[in-house]
């Protein structure tokens, strides 16, 4: 550690307890990088080990709430900290990077994908909708759809098989019933209510609603239950529309929600009764789903394209035509502010997902072409950039909580697998 | 002086004292004398005490001594002493010796018992003393009997003594006695106080509290008690008396009031008004003569080696003209300054600068205080403009040919775009997916999307055709809804038939993939438009003569021709957004016709040699015109006739102009590949002007066969413009 210049005074600490270090007060150069803080920490475990294994970690750093990825010294500029002070740098392993594991080819355009446990559901312009094993076998393909499927989502899965949704550009909604051994899905609800083409799908925690959003500027829950009354109106409506019948018996929404002036693109279940829903109004706004009123407003300055709400951080993040991605604190009280944007990408964000284990990681997918595992302590660089991709991609899914799915105009599902070092934190999930 | 020191040691506080008290031993008689007078007046001693003392025998010796010193006045006369301290003494004490022989009383002052006649031992007078160093005597005393000198003892005496006597160094000699004198207490402190600038006398204060003899004090009680006598407030009869005289005088006129004195001043000032006295013109224009530069070390005949100019430089010197060069000579080094040859340029030099001094007329610049930048009208930035399309976002890609024309779904969830490979094209406008291939046989010119967003209808141009398309997109049930209005047409019995356009319903297969109607007309075709309510559209044939523009109304599928003649070569119409009116551009003319009254309303001069183009605001009051000669014309149509501002942001000729109709924004396509955007606000005020503020130049597309950028529309709802070019692709700037 022995240079010329400026020092500063550094206390290494972490919450992995395995690394723990003695709380002694290091004078290390002002200039320093994450590269020789890691020869430092790496040295001080070696040292305490005392066993001669020099077994080389990778660590990252943590200044004052953001990943150390500049000069030290420029970062205490950044987050304006006197150099007199004896500065608290935490750190902990270095999260790996994601791993690709399998590409899955498919006909079209890939719309929208979602993973659930084992398999993952997606979406086509080929207006089909399909499900796949995580090693890329396909295990059944819905068709009835006749214009491109633009959003999907899981109600729920069983070993036998389960349920899930499609929504078109057909302004069709269509509820399948998916049967694994038999290898069919047969539609067993149709949606119809929305005048433009259906764009996103949410389904409700608990499993019997969901909502969508449409470019008609609707919002409209569904009941997923067996509505006996729904039938009923059917049987009453007899065989006029035998064409209809193919997508099973009709449903009609519980509730529209009227308020947005352009095209919904995206909703989020926050909680069972709030809704939040992304529009090219460039508004986001939240909704009580249970009494249909908008409860608030969050405005923008482009297009949005995508939001995602994270359980464990209860922040909302946003994909917009501006190539930021937002964060949004929902529950701050004095007015709803941005909380950082994520800049790094080229091109439109066109979706976002959050990490279903890790309060800190979401994933951006962009028409640049990439897609990006974000840490939210790292908001001016990502901590890892998945290139590679011809074509733009439109969606990107992180239900399961090791894979990361995305897919776009290259006709390719890719997922990478994704190791969580947060042991600590209690596996969840969703979908079921 | 050395062993005094020696001795002295002991008391080196003393040490400045002695070195002063040391003095008068060395001292002559003559000092000894002055001493004498200026410090016996308060002596305590006794007058005669020195008069008992017997002459000593070395008088003589002591005379000797002194006798190389006694030249020099006897007050002033200290060669023998050294160190200033004792200069102060002698100095001292001889001033004040002097004053008091100045102040001398005369002789009959003997009469008086005074203390001063005490000190008059020796009647000699205030003589040099050293007049009696021959003398073994020193004076006379007061019975004129002569004083003798004291003995004096040899050196060894004097040394011994300064030895031994502790009292040594306070003792002086009286030069008027020539007896030692030991000086008491008192004198000392005297001495040490003058010594140290203070009062002579120890208890003299000099600072001792000030006493008002008269307070400051306001007192209530006057200062004596005795009552005012009467007269003082009784009126003086004498004065009264003298008065009465007075006044009578003047009644009489015997006094005559005094002449004012005129206060004219004798002399005046004749320089007073030298302020205002203005020079003559050229004195006060006068501009002194440039000062001649002093020589630095370029004229050094051995600079510096850094002001010796590089081979380079001697040859950019060279062929500088000798008007161009920064110095008129070169510097050039010799060892010796007798080595440096004449001034070549002397005599021209001096020459000039006389021209310089007394013969150039000078002439004062006026420059105008202004800088570029006041003139230029202040913009806003155009960062305080958002939001503006600043990058592209998404390329459509799929066309093999050049992109013509792009029209926007009214709700901008669809875009369609004519190309020259024969095709028709809709895309998705949020992903760039084509959804929709449509093969028209034929290029296409124009497209354009009905704006009535109740029905789904498409006007593409192939040739001499205009092509009505429904692409089935969007709402199921208006594209539904838009057959069945196409399907109730009933055709009228009467056909009256006055123009050459053939109305033909498309069937079969040619249906099924969304073409509704195709209307013939006799020549090419180069522009179709839609009137807002999206039941009318206008086709532009320039080469149609008195045809060049016709009118199609869809739900009846008549045609009309609005005007018997052309007035010109028909560039492209414009349905009002709002008012029934028609804009038709021709060559350099927009003229614009009122359809309902059937006339001509304005006559806009579009001042360029050949429109390209034409785009009206929302708000129906302005226009925008694009020319094939680079410009851009806004036109206020409540202002005048002529352009408001005419921009010249493109280096080659304007396809397309178009407004965006929610925010304040137009933008133009050029064959330079470049889209313009431009900040083009108006104010609902009708006094203020529009203000246009280019924003952002768009860069992206490709020239190609000497075509850039075709066409551009703007998004119905977000800022965003979509641009079509000669590299096949369709671009979207958000």
């Amino acid at each position: 550690m022995a240079s010329s210049g400026p020092h500063v005074q550094a206390k290494f600490f972490t919450k992995q307890p395995q690394f723990a270090v003695s709380e002694d007060v290091f004078s290390v150069p002002a200039t320093v990088t994450t590269l020789e803080l890691n020869d430092l920490i790496n040295g001080l475990l070696n040292s305490a080990d005392g066993d001669g294994e020099s077994l080389r970690r990778e660590f990252d750093f943590l200044v004052e709430g953001e990943f150390l990825r500049l000069p030290l010294n420029t970062h205490m500029q950044n987050k304006s900290l006197t150099a007199e002070r004896v500065v608290s740098v935490e750190f902990l392993l270095r999260q790996p990077a994601p791993e690709p594991s399998t590409t899955i080819q498919q006909e079209d355009w890939i719309s929208s994908v979602q993973g659930n446990r084992d398999s993952i559901l997606s979406g086509s312009y080929d207006s089909t909708v399909q499900v796949w094993t995580r090693s890329g076998q396909s295990l059944v393909s819905g068709t009835g759809h006749t214009e491109p499927v633009k959003a999907v989502a899981w109600v729920k899965q069983e070993t036998t098989g389960g349920q899930f949704l499609s929504a078109s550009q057909d302004q069709l909604i269509v509820l399948w019933d998916w049967d694994r051994e038999g290898g069919t899905a047969v539609p067993s609800l149709c949606c119809r209510g929305h005048a433009r083409s259906v764009d996103c799908l949410a389904t409700h925690p608990t499993a019997d609603r969901f909502a969508s959003g449409s470019w008609d500027k609707m919002i409209k829950l569904w009941s997923l239950g067996d509505a006996e009354e729904d039938e009923e109106e059917e049987r009453l409506r007899g065989k006029k529309k035998a064409k209809q019948d193919q997508l099973g018996p009709t449903r009609t929404p519980l509730m529209t929600l009227q308020g947005h002036s352009d095209a919904v693109t995206s909703v989020a279940w926050v909680d069972d009764v709030t809704l939040c829903s992304a529009s090219w109004d460039h508004t986001i706004r939240t909704w009580d789903a249970e009494a249909g009123v908008p409860k608030e407003t969050l405005t923008g300055s482009k297009a949005f394209h995508s939001v995602s709400y994270s359980n464990l951080s209860y922040l909302l993040a946003s994909g917009s035509s501006d190539r930021h991605v937002r964060l949004w604190d929902l529950r701050s009280q004095k007015g709803v502010l941005v909380e950082s944007t994520l800049t790094a990408h080229q091109g439109w964000v066109s979706a976002v997902a959050w990490s279903p284990t890790n309060q800190y990681h979401l994933i951006s997918a962009s028409y640049d072409k990439t897609l990006k595992l974000w840490d939210t302590r790292s908001p001016r660089a990502p901590l890892y950039n998945m290139s590679g991709h011809r074509e733009k991609l439109l969606c990107a899914d992180w239900s399961t909580p090791d894979l990361l799915i995305c897919g776009g105009a290259e006709k390719q599902l890719c997922t990478f697998s994704y190791s969580n070092l947060l042991t600590s934190m209690p596996d969840r999930q969703q979908g079921n | 002086m050395a062993s005094k020191r020696k001795v002295g040691e002991a008391k080196l506080e003393k040490e400045e004292l002695d070195l002063f008290v040391d003095a008068p031993p060395d001292d002559d008689d003559d000092d000894d004398g002055d001493d004498e007078d200026g410090d016996t007046s308060d002596s305590e001693e006794s007058v005669y005490s020195g008069l008992e003392e017997e002459p000593s025998s070395e008088e003589e010796e002591e005379e000797d001594d002194n006798s190389s010193d006694s030249e020099d006045h006897g007050t002033e006369d200290t060669p023998n002493i050294p160190g200033p301290a004792t200069d102060v003494t002698t100095g001292s004490a001889g001033t004040s010796s002097t004053e008091r022989l100045d102040n001398r009383p005369p002789p009959d002052e003997y009469e008086f018992d005074s203390s001063d006649e005490e000190d008059i031992r020796n009647t000699v007078g205030n003589i040099p003393m050293e007049w009696y160093n021959d003398y073994p005597h020193i004076g006379y005393n007061l019975d004129g009997k002569k004083i003798m000198k004291p003995a004096k003892g040899d050196e060894l005496d004097e040394f011994l003594n300064k030895m031994d006597n502790p009292d040594y160094w306070r003792t002086v000699k009286d030069k008027t006695t020539g007896e030692d004198v030991k000086l008491t207490d008192e004198e000392l402190d005297i001495i040490q106080q003058i010594q140290s600038g203070k009062y002579p006398d120890k208890a003299y204060n000099p600072y001792e509290p000030y006493i008002d003899f008269f307070t400051h004090e306001k007192m209530i009680h006057p200062v004596t008690n005795r009552p005012r006598d009467k007269r003082s407030f009784i009126p003086s009869l004498v004065e009264k008396e003298k008065v009465s005289k007075l006044v009578h005088a003047i009644k009489m006129g015997w006094i005559k009031p005094r002449k004012a004195r005129d206060d004219e001043p004798k002399y005046y000032d004749i320089w007073e008004n030298d302020n205002q006295y203005t020079p003559d013109k050229r004195y006060q224009t006068h501009i002194p003569a440039p000062k001649l530069k002093l020589p630095g070390h370029e004229e050094s005949y051995n600079p510096p080696p850094e002001y010796l100019p590089s081979e380079e430089e001697i040859l950019a010197w060279n062929q500088a003209d000798p008007e161009d060069r920064r110095q008129a000579f070169l510097s050039k080094k010799y060892d010796a300054l007798r080595k440096v040859p004449a001034y070549a340029g002397f005599v021209k030099e001096r020459f000039e600068r006389c021209l310089d001094l007394y013969l150039c007329p000078r002439q004062r610049k006026m420059r105008a205080n202004v800088t570029a930048e006041d003139l230029i009208p202040k913009l806003p930035k155009p960062r305080d403009l958002q939001p503006f399309p600043t990058t592209l976002s998404v390329v459509y890609e799929g066309h093999t040919d050049i992109v013509r024309c792009i029209s926007v779904e009214p709700t901008g969830q669809w875009l369609v775009s004519g190309s020259d490979d024969e095709t028709l094209r809709f895309w998705e406008v949020a992903t760039g997916r084509c959804r929709k291939v449509l093969q028209l046989g034929g290029r296409v010119r124009s497209v354009a999307w009905c704006p009535n967003t109740a029905v789904c209808l498409v006007a593409a141009v192939v040739d001499n055709k205009v092509i009505i398309i429904n692409p089935s997109l969007g709402d199921k049930l208006v594209y539904h809804s838009t057959d069945n209005l196409l399907n109730t047409y009933e055709a009228p019995e009467s056909l009256e038939t006055k123009l050459p356009v053939e109305w033909v319903a498309a069937e079969g297969k040619e249906h099924d993939t969304g073409i509704r109607l195709r209307i013939a007309h006799p020549k090419t075709i180069r522009q179709v438009t839609w009137h807002g309510k999206g039941d009318y559209f206008a086709v532009v044939m320039p080469d149609g003569g008195s045809m060049s523009v016709l009118i199609h109304q869809l739900t009846k599928r008549r045609s009309q021709n609005p005007f018997r003649k052309s007035k010109g070569l028909v560039q492209c119409v414009l349905f009002h957004p709002v008012r029934p009116f028609l804009f038709v551009a021709t060559q350099r003319y927009v003229r614009v016709y009122n359809l309902l009254k059937q006339e001509l309303t304005k006559k806009l001069m579009a001042n360029c040699k050949w429109v390209s183009s034409m785009a009206v605001h929302p708000g129906g009051d302005n226009l925008i015109i694009g020319s094939y000669d680079s410009r851009l014309s806004w036109f206020d149509m409540d202002l005048s006739t002529k352009p408001y501002q005419t921009l010249r942001h493109h280096k080659r000729a304007l396809r397309q102009v178009c407004y965006h109709k929610k925010y304040p924004l137009f933008a133009s396509a050029s064959d330079d590949g470049t889209v313009v955007i431009c900040h083009g606000m108006v104010y609902s005020d009708l006094l203020q002007n529009p203000l246009i503020v280019p924003v952002k130049i768009l860069r992206g597309h490709k020239v190609t066969k000497n075509l850039g950028a075709l066409d551009c529309q703007f998004h119905p709802t977000q800022p965003w413009v979509f641009s079509c070019g000669a590299d096949t692709t369709v671009r979207l700037y958000t």
